[in-house]
């Protein structure tokens, strides 16, 4: 998982170079599509996936002491945190981005000098959440899997790997989130 | 278990409290080309993240090893990377004049 983890760092650490190229090319502009985003939102999704994490970690530390019947709850809550995130980013966020049309395309919001500065920062606003989100949605396949297999009773003190290894993962989507929070919703935020 | 439990609610405090700084920094009237100083907090939220959630000190020496290699090659990647954009100079020069 670990070495996976490595191949990822490089994967979002690509992503957040493209964020620096971007900016740089047209910061004024890169910073009028920054302050479009709904940082109420987003803001709500960090304490959501931060809590998550949280939780996550709680349910391990329950397993390692052999509480079956509390990492399944812990699971269960970080899985649910976890669905809010994604409601709230694909089903309220993205829903409210196409409404006031912020996707680039013919009719973008933005135009004039900040036009291309904008229209960069929304490609990778869209590209960098949707890749984010299709991170989330196999970190809640492999929490409902941990569900599942504890409440099979596969997992005692002595064994529980795959507990170990999922939390990794969900841990690392929830760091990525944290990176991708501030270069989207807060360094172009006061300029 | 308790000094545990203790432990990892104290890092979600902390994470919640340097949220709290970065957002309320990121209204601060800072430079451009200042602003991302906004991201000093990310950095401590991440470091809090892979100590205690992750637990990143307690793995193997594998564990660590691989941790350590992808910092090393994010800060390769994001270094020479990033040796353009913050060291070229823009020249204005004037356009062909199309007569």
């Amino acid at each position: 998982m670990w070495l996976f983890l490595a191949t990822e760092v490089l994967f979002f650490g690509a992503i957040v170079l493209s964020w620096i190229y971007c900016r740089r090319w047209n910061p004024a502009g890169f910073d009028a599509g920054a302050q479009q985003t709904q940082l109420g939102i987003g803001t709500i999704n960090t304490v959501i996936l931060l809590t998550s994490s949280l939780v996550y970690s709680v349910g391990l530390a329950f397993i390692e002491a052999g509480n079956r019947r509390r990492l399944i709850q812990c699971c269960a809550l970080a899985w649910a945190l976890g669905l809010a995130f994604l409601i709230l980013k694909f089903g309220i966020e993205y829903h409210k981005d196409f409404a006031q049309h912020l996707f680039p395309g013919p009719d973008f919001a933005i135009n004039g000098a900040l036009g291309g500065g904008a229209r960069l920062f929304f490609v990778f606003y869209f590209v960098s959440t949707a890749v984010h989100g299709i991170h989330m949605i196999g970190g809640l396949i492999l929490v409902g899997w941990i569900i599942l297999r504890a409440r099979g009773d596969e997992f005692s003190p002595l064994y529980h790997t795959p507990v170990v290894v999922v939390g990794l993962y969900w841990s690392f989507v929830d760091v990525v989130w944290i990176v991708l929070y501030a270069l989207i919703y807060l360094v172009g935020r006061g300029s | 278990m308790t000094a545990h439990f203790r432990n990892l609610l104290v890092t979600w405090v902390l994470l919640l409290v340097l949220l709290g700084a970065e957002f309320g920094a990121s209204f601060l009237p800072l430079a451009r080309s200042d602003r991302p100083l906004i991201l000093i907090p990310v950095v401590l939220m991440v470091a809090a993240v892979g100590t205690m959630f992750m637990q990143v000190g307690r793995g193997p020496t594998i564990v660590r090893l691989f941790a350590v290699a992808a910092l090393v090659w994010l800060c390769v990647l994001l270094g020479l990377g990033s040796l353009d954009p913050m060291t070229r100079t823009d020249h204005l020069v004037q356009a062909a004049n199309p007569k």
